[in-house]
């Protein structure tokens, strides 16, 4: 919405990030970046390694071997980190017996940014009043949009967010989404992890699925979609797929007798039909399921259910992934 | 490297503990004079079954303001072990390192936030200790004040305060669990340290390294009187500094070191 951007984002780089912990293998070989302006869904079931990524990312935990870099550089070796990085990892780490604004005071002070920044902050995520309590009484949805403000008090050029939907209401979610969306017109990096894929589906413009610390897929969402095509039923599939060949419209055979036509043109398709003789049974637009798409990819793969996993490596798993449930 | 400082600060003066500390500090400070005040100037042949006391008129005012130390300084172990362990327990140790990336300059924060933190409730604690020991000592004709050695013993409480800070925040990360090391804490310095102390001292090569124990340290370091018949000999004030100092340095380095190797998960 913003003509000119008015902050750069910067690139987020992760190159053959690996960490083990003793014989278990959190995340492997993982290789993958973030651009500017862009929202970035990191996708995967639970205990995949997203968090442990993203710590690693934020130098909070040491990586086996490979590099997670913004901007370049470590985040342990960024000189004011809260005006380039802002991060909210987990929606319990609060003190119970600190109000929200007091919380955001100490991160202010560590950040050397003026208090001035927090009330602006509260405004911003719409908690001025409710900050003013202890964090112990805060719900779900008020330590989320605390979280948000302090991931952005300094303002910064990237924002990585460990499922901050977790917990928020219909409208919450809806809230959140518009205020990324915002934010990321501004140019910043925006990088959101979730296990929930339909939580971010309408609001990232790429993605990176892993599973079991691995890559599985990633890129454009538009790309993940495949091209829009149009789901037809009629009498004679055969026979309406030469017909459409004539008319320039490349299809396919679907299941139960549909037929995949590779158009977004309904209109098309039905006259089409209709020169050819044949009955419409059934029209409709085919929107490649994502979520499907995601069961399908990291189906089966799920290390934290079922065989193989040893109890050993589903503590370790627990131990890291556990602010997620 | 003073935001981070700002930051420690801020965190403990935002919490409800830090002004119960005052209170149990003051109140300690000024209870343990006005009894001490008005013991030790009693006549000798009152103080029924209990060890004998002697010391000079120095030592006997130093005890008296630094009677509530005992209290003061298991208080800022606490304090402590509560600036780092409240920290794992409450994950907020995530949000300080994410403000302040480079570990050894996040713990260095602390240290010398804790160093401030002691001097403040030392400050307190001698408010209460010395108006109400100065009344009582007065009220006994014995002078408050009688040598300037009195204002060196007032300094060096401040500083031991600090120094059992910093001790808090090495057992702090030494056990993460900050129930158990407030129990573990407190209960080596307050109870099994005393009683080692008691029990080595009939022994006669291990009587030699009962000075040594952090308690024994502090309260050399504020010179007051000490109970008759003991074979120990206990150190000078500077060289209870040097120990109780040496103690914190070592277990703040530790700290730091640990803290700086670790992952935050």
């Amino acid at each position: 919405m913003t003509a000119a951007p008015m902050t750069t984002g910067a690139r987020i780089e992760v190159r053959d990030l690996t960490k083990t912990f003793g014989s278990f293998t959190a995340v492997d070989q993982l290789s993958f970046h973030v651009e500017p302006g862009r929202i970035t869904g990191f996708l995967g079931p639970n205990g995949a390694g997203k968090t442990t990524t993203l710590r690693m990312l934020l130098g909070l935990i040491h990586p086996t071997s490979g590099s997670a870099t913004i901007d370049g550089q470590n985040y342990r070796d960024l000189d004011h980190p809260s005006s380039v990085v802002g991060s909210a990892l987990e929606a319990t780490n609060f003190h119970p017996g600190r109000t929200g604004r007091d919380h955001l005071r100490v991160l202010a002070a560590a950040g050397g940014l003026r208090d001035s920044r927090v009330d602006e902050l509260l405004e911003l995520t719409g908690i001025p009043a409710a900050a003013r309590k202890r964090a112990g009484e805060y719900s779900m949805g008020m330590r989320q949009r605390l979280g948000l403000a302090a991931a952005l008090l300094g303002d910064p050029r990237v924002l990585i967010l460990d499922e901050p939907a977790n917990g928020l209401d219909p409208e919450g979610i809806r809230w959140l989404r518009g205020f990324l969306r915002h934010l990321s017109n501004e140019g910043k990096t925006i990088l959101v992890s979730s296990h929930l894929l339909q939580e971010v589906e309408a609001t990232v413009d790429d993605v990176v699925i892993i599973a079991n610390g691995r890559m599985v897929k990633s890129g454009a969402m538009s790309d993940l979609h495949g091209s829009p095509s149009t789901i037809v039923r009629t009498s004679n599939p055969d026979q309406l797929a030469g017909a459409l060949r004539v008319a320039d419209v490349m299809s396919s055979p679907g299941t139960d007798g549909e037929l995949i036509a590779e158009t977004t043109d309904k209109r098309l398709v039905g006259d089409v039909a209709l020169r050819a003789g044949l009955p419409i049974w059934e029209l409709r637009d085919r929107k490649a399921d994502l979520e499907a798409l995601f069961f399908e990819l990291t189906e089966g793969t799920n290390r934290n259910l079922g065989d193989g996993a040893s109890p050993v490596e589903s503590d370790a798993i627990s131990g890291l992934e556990g602010a997620n449930e | 490297m003073g935001s981070a400082i700002k930051s420690e600060f801020r965190k403990f003066f935002t919490t409800r503990l830090w002004w119960g500390m005052a209170i149990g500090i003051f109140v300690a400070g000024a209870v343990f004079a006005g009894f001490f005040g008005w013991a030790l100037t009693s006549e000798n042949g009152n103080t029924g079954g209990g060890p004998q006391l002697e010391g000079t008129a120095t030592q006997v005012v130093n005890s008296v303001y630094t009677a509530g130390l005992g209290v003061g300084y298991l208080l800022l172990l606490t304090v402590g072990i509560m600036q780092i362990g409240s920290e794992y327990r409450h994950k907020t140790i995530t949000a300080t390192l994410l403000s302040t990336p480079k570990r050894v300059q996040a713990m260095l924060a602390k240290i010398i936030a804790l160093l401030g933190i002691g001097g403040v409730y030392g400050l307190i604690s001698l408010l209460g200790s010395v108006s109400v020991g100065a009344i009582v000592l007065t009220l006994r004709d014995i002078d408050p004040f009688p040598s300037t050695e009195v204002l060196r013993t007032l300094a060096l409480s401040l500083l031991a305060l600090g120094l059992w800070a910093l001790i808090g925040l090495g057992v702090g990360i030494l056990i993460p669990n900050q129930v158990a090391a407030i129990l573990v804490g407190v209960g080596v310095a307050w109870i099994i340290e005393p009683l080692l102390s008691f029990g080595l001292a009939f022994v006669e090569w291990a009587a030699k390294i009962v000075p040594y124990f952090p308690s024994n340290a502090t309260n050399s370091m504020v010179s007051g009187v000490t109970a008759q018949g003991q074979d120990v000999d206990f150190l000078p004030w500077w060289g209870g500094a040097l120990v109780l100092g040496a103690y914190a340095v070592a277990l703040s380095v530790f700290g730091t070191w640990r803290t700086s190797r670790q992952d935050i998960s």
